[in-house]
């Protein structure tokens, strides 16, 4: 006979039952996965973005920071800013229109080549790949010289046809052609690449159907190709107008925003007011101001694309 | 058995050995203070840490030289400076932002050979309290350099309007593609508005060639940009630019280094930009020119009567926020290079900066013709203006003179006198923000 034990086990206790854990054991696992993503977001995105919200409500110059609270009064500056207003602001818009546009539309075309079969398709797709490999300063560079007007190449090419060479960089739509050149020119292999990729994940059998129809090949893109390639078309649209309305280092580079402000978009504006006026609270509530319109104006995109999407639906 | 005993205490032994010494260089290598030099990568700054090293060898100091570009460089020391680290413990100074940093640099006062120092240089570098922020490195000097194989001394544009004829003729016997070149666009001013623009009696706010911040703020800082003498000025650029083709139409998009490039390839007779590019002008590497540049005092406008000059200086400072006994080390290294009077002289030498030390200078004038030439192009000239103002909101208002200017030269010429009437106010605002 086995012997009594004062052994007590353990009752649950139904009026308190213990609390299961806010995350399982594989959520956690996956917080723990994502937390090196987040923490660099936090740092390096979140804080410097609150730091300049904070930094746009006070007088803060880089050079004497006072930090007092000065309110609205650099936002009232900027919004009233009539190069802010009549030249910045158009010329960002103006540049994220046509830099968009055109890089699709030849983008589109390169995804089409590419999606051919053809010999040395492979050799062709690495090449067209190649600016997307170029840092934006070193392209800029070296389409400044490309452009000089006193060693450029492009005014060789000009003299060697007979045409007078140009100041490419003196004039304000010559300057904006040639920062929109080097914007295209990077830009336009990475809509490319997305688009073919666009392309080979379409299903086959519309076109086979159509190709019995006979339908020819402006009809088969028309309705078949850009109809399906829409949704894609939408989030390469989005995602690269809200980077063209940021974009610095190319329009830095080549003309500084000059001459005399005429090629200035907005993130130069709050470049020179916060680092070369050395006033950091102006140039932070000019990016403020600029991260407003831009979700705005991205808001605006995707809710026309998104309408265009449902139609051809 | 015993024998693998004492084996393995001679190894045991060996590697204490081992360790002690490690541990003793280690010891050494921690004694030896190490001063970091924030600087713009150039052969007069490097000449220059090159005589601070001679001092750091023979002092046990390392001397950690961290090169900048310079477009960024005023910026990323402000930073560092106003967050009080200690990144740097002597940073490379500059006239036109002197009175930005003043808060946050060590007093120079005391740093031994500051004596031997023309005092008109140093007006950009005092702070609120009459303390001098810099130490000298060399003058920096606007200097109208020609091409001496083309013209003879006494030929050299005295004016304006003898600029733009020898120029012409120089073209038109196609000896060169362009009579001037110099840099126009935001931040070389200095090498086309301003140097013309203070030949011609002129100068951006009244009272003309006040730089005392407490009386311009006093009289609002009025803008002189559309004073007669200031039109006089954008039309002579307007029509060396469009009319008697003298530059590039190009020129107001150039910075300084394309318009050495266009000098250096031999195909402009005539520029105007720091002394310190002499060095550049005269490297066989670089410059199809060699040999062949002479140096005169700038031409007059029609609003003068005679040259005149600048002269400033590039300096080093000392950041408060270094610690006590490195800014001890730093001032003795910089008072062992004012005092180092053959390391300035081949500095001189090596790179055509003009160097800090008086003693300096009368050494070299006896040996060198160059210096010779440069003292009386620059140094001789009076009356002599500043080349910057010294007021924290100086940048600002360098930026909006340079986009009113520019946009007149982009319009029309009867359109100037409006241009420079509209952008005026802006640049007093620019001053008063």
């Amino acid at each position: 006979m086995p012997q009594e034990t004062d052994v007590t086990i353990p009752v649950a206790d139904l009026d308190h039952p213990p609390k299961p854990p806010v995350f399982g054991e594989r959520q956690r696992f996956m917080l723990l996965l994502i937390a090196p993503a987040v923490a660099a977001l936090i740092f390096f995105q979140i804080v410097p973005i609150l730091t300049g919200a904070n930094a746009s409500f006070r007088d803060w110059s880089l050079h004497d920071p006072k930090l007092t609270w000065v309110g609205l009064k650099h936002y009232i500056y900027v919004l009233t800013d009539p190069g802010f207003i009549w030249v910045v602001m158009p010329n960002t818009i103006f540049f994220m229109v046509v830099s968009v546009a055109a890089s699709l539309v030849l983008g589109l075309g390169l995804a089409l080549i590419l999606n051919q079969k053809f010999p040395g398709r492979g050799l062709l797709q690495t090449i067209i790949l190649l600016p997307l490999m170029v840092a934006p300063v070193v392209a800029a560079i070296m389409i400044r010289w490309m452009f000089n007007d006193q060693f450029g190449i492009v005014n060789v090419v000009f003299e060697a046809i007979g045409l007078p060479p140009q100041p490419w960089l003196a004039q304000r739509w010559s300057a904006f052609s040639v920062i929109l050149l080097a914007d295209i020119w990077l830009w336009t292999p990475w809509f490319a690449l997305l688009l073919l990729a666009g392309l080979q994940s379409l299903p086959k059998e519309p076109f086979e159907a159509a190709a019995i129809d006979g339908a020819t090949r402006w009809r088969v893109f028309r309705y078949l190709t850009l109809p399906m390639l829409r949704s894609v078309m939408v989030v390469c649209i989005v995602i690269r107008s809200i980077d063209a309305f940021r974009t610095f280092d190319i329009v830095w580079t080549i003309s500084a925003g000059g001459p005399a402000r005429s090629t200035e978009l907005f993130s130069i504006y709050a470049y020179i007011e916060a680092f070369q006026s050395m006033n950091f609270a102006r140039g932070s509530a000019a990016a403020m101001i600029g991260a407003a319109v831009i979700v705005v104006l991205a808001m605006i995109i995707f809710r026309v694309l998104n309408r265009w999407v449902e139609v051809s639906k | 058995m015993d024998l693998s005993i004492r084996a393995a205490r001679r190894h045991v032994l060996s590697g204490l050995a081992a360790v002690g010494l490690a541990a003793a260089l280690s010891a050494t290598a921690q004694a030896q203070t190490e001063l970091k030099v924030g600087y713009m990568k150039h052969p007069i700054q490097d000449a220059s840490l090159d005589m601070m090293d001679k001092w750091a060898k023979a002092n046990n100091v390392k001397l950690t030289r961290v090169p900048m570009a310079y477009n960024i460089f005023m910026e990323k020391v402000t930073a560092t400076l106003t967050s009080g680290n200690d990144q740097f413990d002597v940073i490379w100074h500059n006239d036109d932002w002197g009175q930005l940093w003043e808060k946050w640099l060590e007093p120079t006062d005391d740093v031994k050979g500051m004596e031997n120092m023309s005092k008109w240089p140093l007006d950009a570098f005092w702070s609120a309290d009459k303390k001098l922020t810099v130490v000298p490195m060399a003058y920096t000097v606007g200097t109208f350099f020609y091409r001496s194989d083309l013209i003879k001394p006494n030929e050299v544009p005295k004016t304006w309007a003898e600029l733009v004829s020898t120029g012409q003729r120089l073209q038109k016997e196609g000896k060169v593609k362009w009579g001037y070149v110099g840099g126009m666009s935001f931040n070389n001013t200095w090498f086309s508005f301003w140097w013309t623009m203070w030949s011609n009696n002129c100068d951006i706010f009244h009272p003309l060639f006040e730089r005392d911040a407490a009386k311009l703020k006093a009289g609002g800082f009025k803008a002189a940009i559309a004073d007669p003498c200031h039109k006089q000025v954008v039309e002579f650029w307007w029509d060396a630019l469009k009319t008697h083709k003298i530059s590039p139409e190009a020129m107001t998009s150039y910075g300084r280094n394309e318009a050495n490039a266009i000098f250096m390839a031999g195909d402009a007779a005539f520029t105007l930009v720091d002394s310190t590019h002499y060095g550049d002008f005269s490297d066989p590497a670089k410059s199809k020119i060699v040999g062949k540049i002479g140096m005169a005092p700038f031409p007059v406008g029609p609003n003068a009567k005679v040259p005149t000059a600048w002269h400033e200086i590039w300096g080093w400072g000392i950041p408060k926020g270094s610690p006590a006994e490195k800014k001890k080390l730093a001032k003795a290294m910089l008072g062992a290079m004012m005092l180092d009077e053959e390391g300035q002289v081949e500095m001189w030498k090596k790179t055509g900066g003009p160097p800090p030390s008086n003693k300096a200078w009368a050494k070299i004038e006896a040996q060198d013709p160059v210096f010779k030439q440069l003292k009386n192009a620059v140094f001789d000239q009076k009356p002599v203006a500043h080349s910057a103002y010294y007021f924290a909101e100086w940048p600002a208002v360098h930026k909006a003179y340079s986009d009113t200017v520019i946009k007149a030269l982009t319009g029309k010429r009867e359109d100037i006198g409006k241009v420079l009437e509209e952008g005026a106010p802006l640049v007093s605002k620019a001053a008063m923000n």
